[in-house]
């Protein structure tokens, strides 16, 4: 990356990406590709020093931490879920008031035994001592799940790494329960999953990012100020 | 070189007690570990698939692979074992090495505890005198114990089995301990909600399996919730007598009496004899031999007696050697019982 441009990383897709660019489009800075709507290249015209990249959003934590980008927006749940040794690489700018979702931990609506986390330890002890194996718990957030379930006293599971669809692994025989990101508790339900009653991992939000690797870089300072206002 | 020496040094001493030197495999499958120690240990390992999909891992320490092989010889036969290596395990802090450096000791397969607990310490404290330093303490306690003040105490099962579990995780368990106090455990409302669908469910048929369990296994454990005492009136008294237990620390010599003045205090029917302690006599000057009641929570695996010497270095005490009896160790691989005792030399020590 060429040392006096400044890299911006955006969400490649979906409301992340359409609510982080009106964050631009208010400060009347309009971003625009050379090669349409799949171009993962954009510009600003007001800011010829800036260049932005559109990325995964968990992509954006991890191009933060090699200070290959120097500003990236990504869901605050993402950078609690990144390694220690890449979180202590970032700073957290600015929360907005998007992406608000919820990590929480859900089991099957039918298992009306189990309600809160003092059950679930007990319903992984019976897994352990009567069906000679773990449960498990599939997951997009495996660092999350782990040191929620641990500090909540639930230590006799197996993490089951989902890579999306997570909801239907309970009915599929990858795993019992799930965690997993939700808004509304909508699709959870709809898939006959419930939260359970202290079940609420992380509560997460949009966030705007820098490397710190980048702090010092010319420019920087100038351009958070002004996408923080 | 000079640790080559020591541990060359260590072994010889561990080997004039009648241990036989063998050899581990240096990697093992993933599941043991995770098995033995869960999620939170198992983000140290240094894993791979094979070309089967099977996740293996380099060994993080040496006891599950000195025990797997045991298993795998299907013997019964009692066998006196001792190695040495390097176990892997990641570290997040730049100064520590991801290679530990271990010698370890163990009787496999045996008959006498009470012996084979003597003969382990006694090998230990053999190594000690062996060793360069001048203080040292032997702290010795025994879950046992703990298990069988909390069966005596008058609480509800769910209650008993949870502190059970989790007297391994101290600060979790001191959490429980205030839930036990406050009775803050089910929510009467949440079970008036289900009652209904309870009722649904009974009618269906019971084998029907919801995520890996059965209709029955769920509305058992519905019943057996709803049926257990709510609260417990005994919660805070019993909680105070678990604090104070957790606190005894004594000289050893002195643990069977200050135990059962402890146990008459609050009116619970148990006796501790001489002969409930794998050592009673003391020929070390600078070695002082303690009974700590809580010593060795940190270790999950030990199911009895748990020891650990602490040695002085520039003023502060650290841990030298740590070891205990692992009996359900094998169960919880998924194998059949075998009674295990053993120990470790931490060789980064001499670093």
């Amino acid at each position: 990356m060429t040392k006096n441009i400044i890299n911006i990383g955006l969400p490649s897709k979906g409301r992340l990406k359409h609510n982080t660019i009106n964050i631009f489009k208010k400060k009347k800075l309009n971003i625009y590709s050379e090669r349409g709507e799949r171009d993962l290249f954009g510009y600003i015209k007001k800011l010829p020093n800036v260049k932005v990249i559109y990325l995964h959003a968990r992509e954006c934590i991890e191009q933060l931490s090699l200070g290959n980008i120097d500003i990236g927006f990504s869901g605050y749940d993402l950078f609690k879920e990144s390694e220690i040794n890449v979180q202590n690489k970032i700073l957290i700018s600015k929360k907005y008031n998007f992406g608000n979702a919820n990590l929480v931990l859900a089991i099957p609506d039918l298992w009306i035994d189990v309600q809160t986390l003092l059950d679930l330890d007990e319903v992984a002890d019976e897994f352990k001592k009567k069906k000679k194996r773990l449960l498990r718990v599939s997951t997009k957030y495996p660092n999350l799940t782990r040191q929620f379930l641990y500090s909540k006293g639930v230590t006799q599971f197996q993490l089951v790494q989902s890579l999306g669809s997570t909801e239907v692994s309970p009915f599929t025989g990858t795993a019992e329960i799930i965690s997993d990101i939700t808004s509304t508790g909508t699709t959870l339900k709809a898939n006959n999953l419930r939260v359970l009653k202290d079940g609420e991992i992380l509560k997460s939000q949009a966030c705007m990012m820098v490397s710190k690797l980048s702090s010092k870089k010319k420019g920087i300072k100038k351009l958070l100020n002004l996408l923080s206002k | 070189m000079k640790s080559k020496n020591l541990s060359e040094k260590i072994l010889r001493s561990i080997k004039s007690k009648g241990f036989k030197v063998i050899e581990l495999d240096p990697v093992l499958e993933t599941k043991y570990i995770l098995q033995r120690s869960g999620e939170n240990f198992k983000k140290f390992l240094f894993s791979f698939y094979d070309l089967n999909g099977k996740e293996l891992c380099l060994r993080p320490d040496l006891t599950v692979s000195s025990v797997l092989r045991f298993i795998q010889n299907k013997t019964n036969k009692k066998e006196k074992v001792c190695y040495s290596g390097e176990a892997f395990r990641k570290t997040y802090q730049k100064k520590d090495s991801f290679i530990k450096n271990q010698i370890g000791f163990e009787i496999l397969g045996s008959n006498n505890h009470q012996k084979d607990d003597k003969a382990i310490i006694d090998t230990s404290l053999n190594i000690l005198r062996n060793g360069p330093f001048k203080k040292s303490v032997l702290k010795i306690g025994n879950v046992e114990l703990f298990n069988l003040l909390i069966e005596k105490l008058d609480i509800p099962t769910r209650w008993r089995n949870r502190l059970k579990r989790h007297y391994w995780n101290e600060s979790y368990f001191n959490e429980l301990l205030k839930r036990l106090e406050t009775n803050s455990d089910i929510d009467p409302v949440f079970i008036e909600i289900d009652k209904s669908r309870y009722l649904k469910m009974r009618k269906d048929n019971q084998n029907k399996m919801v995520a890996g369990r059965t209709y029955k296994e769920i509305l058992d454990r519905f019943n057996m919730k709803i049926n257990d005492p709510r609260k417990t009136p005994t919660g805070k008294s019993n909680s105070k007598i678990i604090k104070e237990f957790l606190k005894i620390k004594c000289p050893l010599e002195k643990a069977p009496k200050v135990l059962n003045e402890f146990f008459k205090k609050n009116k619970i029917n148990i006796i501790v004899g001489k002969g409930f302690f794998p050592l009673s006599k003391n020929n070390n000057k600078n070695l002082r031999i303690e009974f700590s009641a809580a010593n060795g929570r940190e270790v999950e695996f030990y199911s009895s007696m748990i020891f650990s010497i602490e040695v002085k270095i520039r003023s502060k005490f650290k841990n030298f050697i740590s070891g205990g009896r692992y009996d359900q160790l094998t169960t919880n691989l998924g194998f059949r019982k075998v009674s295990a005792v053993g120990a470790a030399v931490n060789m980064n020590l001499y670093d």
